[in-house]
């Protein structure tokens, strides 16, 4: 039972080893540049935010962000590189594993990257900066972490799996991923939108990830409705991913 | 006789498209089977439905007594597949290549390690393991993507243009090997060089819009156009004058010149002797009939315009 995803995960991270510093190296500098720019460089502009410092108050947002941004990049182009350029999924297909095995393999490496790059920004910037939060909170974080790199790695799967054209994946980022990510309360308070859209954005599973992470991070509290919302999402995605692959697989 | 392989009125359609039409073929156990046809025949997509990469719009197939459509994992299992294009990932070294597809089969480390090891020596590889496939020759490629159908130890082996861009040591090696694989091994193998399915096929169909034209031994195949009589004959000199001749007689067909050579068919056996008296012995280097060629029995069934 799910040899072939462990086989496809095994493959994931021995390449991934391969490349881990540059990788790691690339995946650091964006969030921390715009932790220099907002946290430090606007700081005396910027007033606290329901009495959180601006920089303490944005910082788990980028580690989340970077979280899951990776875990949908690396799903998407891993998925569109295999099934479109080296055709390895053929190779996987005519072995005895199923097409389950595939996809689970691609969405849990994709999930792992994600969760590993979340948390070398996490620690650089911890390194690097003043930002200090009870260590007896991490968990809770880190539960967050897990589940949205979950969903963001089956969405990535799902545009790997459906987009042909690379270019269409970057476009599929920038219209959609991109503002999920930057309207979900990263560099401001979901209070500052009107009382209509903030119904709406608070439903948001981004929202459930970056708010629900950060009150998480700073209060150790664990949001139910958040949580809840991860979770179904979570399952909806991871449905939708297998059942998409599979249908694809299928033509 | 038990069969590896059955197939029973296959077919792929695309649209108006019958790229595989109500195909049937049945090939025993331990045999080598050649499938020919120009481009566009069809070969790649019914090897991409019989190892169930592609599903067939009618008909059904067998592989060792197993459905391709209700028992594909057992298929899957039982058979090695080498794609048309190279599918190595080039992320991972050769060796790498190959403990995955290993993986993949829940082969044991000491189990695959062993027969990697073998596979490696005898492609010729064991040097360059540690090696990406990028930095491979063509030919050192194709020679992986075979050796990586073969670690399992399949129990019948699919080959899409095997050799291509091989040189010729190495797609001797590669028949050689191949030769060696039977009688536990059923080969079901695609090619566009006619000599190498006259050297390795015991049998051979040849295909074009989807369907079977002939069925046969290399030998067969050839017999049927036995009638031709085809002759070469060659001069000593005055091909120019030998020409206008050869053209002015009736019963000549297809003549070709290269100099002092000519290559003609006769319309029956029984010209030989007019067409002799015609010409006179003085001049005359060389005159035999000529075997037909497999590639003489391809032109002739699937035509000589290039395929779109
Ligand atoms: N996905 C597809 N959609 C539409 N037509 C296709 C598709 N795949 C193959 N075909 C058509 O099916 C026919 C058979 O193609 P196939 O690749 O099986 O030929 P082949 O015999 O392998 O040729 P070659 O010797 O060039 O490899 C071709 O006319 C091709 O255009
Ligand atoms: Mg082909």
């Amino acid at each position: 039972m799910f040899r072939g995803a462990i086989a496809i995960f095994w493959r994931d991270l021995l390449v991934l080893r391969r490349s881990l510093f540059s990788e790691l190296l690339a995946v650091i500098a964006y969030p921390l540049t715009l932790y220099l720019a907002f946290g430090i460089g606007l700081r005396g502009y910027i007033a606290d935010v329901d009495g959180v410092p601006y920089a303490l108050f944005i910082a788990p947002g980028l580690i989340s962000m970077t979280a899951v941004s990776a875990a949908f990049n690396d799903s998407a182009w891993s998925v569109w590189f295999h099934r479109r350029v080296q055709r390895t999924i053929e190779e996987y297909r005519v072995t005895p594993i199923t097409v389950y095995d595939i996809v689970i393999g691609k969405i849990f490496s994709g999930f792992a990257q994600g969760t590993l790059k979340g948390l070398a920004v996490a620690l650089v910037i911890f390194i690097l900066t003043p930002f200090r939060f009870p260590p007896a909170h991490l968990l809770a974080y880190l539960l967050f972490i897990f589940l949205g790199s979950m969903v963001f790695s089956c969405v990535g799967t799902i545009c790997g799996t459906m987009i042909d054209k690379p270019e269409n994946i970057g476009r599929v980022e920038a219209v959609v991923i991109v503002p999920l990510i930057f309207m979900s309360g990263i560099f401001f308070p979901l209070s500052s939108y009107p009382k209509a859209a903030f119904a709406a954005i608070s439903l948001l599973p981004t929202t459930a990830i970056f708010e629900g992470a950060r009150q998480a991070l700073l209060n150790g509290k664990l949001a139910p409705l958040s949580i809840a919302i991860l979770l179904v999402t979570a399952v909806i995605a991871f449905a939708a991913a297998t059942f998409t692959f599979n249908r694809k697989m299928s033509e | 006789m038990a069969f590896a392989l059955e197939i029973d009125g296959l077919s792929k359609v695309y649209g108006t498209l019958r790229a595989v039409d109500a195909f049937s073929l049945c090939v025993a156990q331990g045999t080598i089977f050649g499938l020919l046809g120009p481009n566009g025949a069809g070969k790649t997509t019914l090897i991409r439905m019989l190892t169930t990469l592609l599903r067939p719009s009618a008909g059904s197939a067998r592989i060792e007594g197993h459905d391709i459509l209700s028992s594909a994992r057992t298929v899957r299992s039982l058979i090695g597949v080498v794609p048309q294009d190279n599918n190595l990932d080039r992320y991972l070294t050769c060796r790498e290549n190959l403990v995955l597809h290993a993986r993949m089969y829940a082969m044991a480390p000491t189990e695959y390690n062993r027969r990697i090891d073998e596979l490696l020596e005898l492609i010729g590889l064991t040097g360059r393991q540690h090696d990406f496939p990028d930095t491979f020759s063509g030919g050192m490629q194709r020679r992986l993507v075979v050796a990586r159908a073969l670690v399992h130890a399949p129990r019948v082996l699919f080959l899409d243009e095997p050799t291509t861009g091989l040189d010729p040591q190495s797609r001797r090696a590669v028949w050689d090997y191949v030769q060696s694989l039977t009688p536990q091994m059923t080969i079901f193998l695609t090619t566009h060089y006619m000599d190498e399915a006259d050297a390795l096929c015991e049998r051979i169909v040849i295909m074009d819009h989807g369907r079977a034209l002939v069925d046969g031994t290399a030998a067969e195949l050839k017999e049927r156009l036995a009638h031709a009589h085809t002759y070469e004959l060659e001069f000593r000199s005055d091909g120019e004058r030998y020409e206008k001749i050869l053209r002015g007689l009736p019963f000549v067909r297809n003549l070709q010149r290269t100099g002092n050579s000519f290559r003609l068919a006769l319309a029956g056996e029984e010209f030989l002797k007019p067409l002799m008296d015609r010409i006179g012995g003085d001049d005359i280097r060389k005159i035999c009939l000529k075997e037909p060629s497999l590639e003489d029995v391809f032109i002739e069934l699937t035509g000589r315009e290039v395929r779109e």
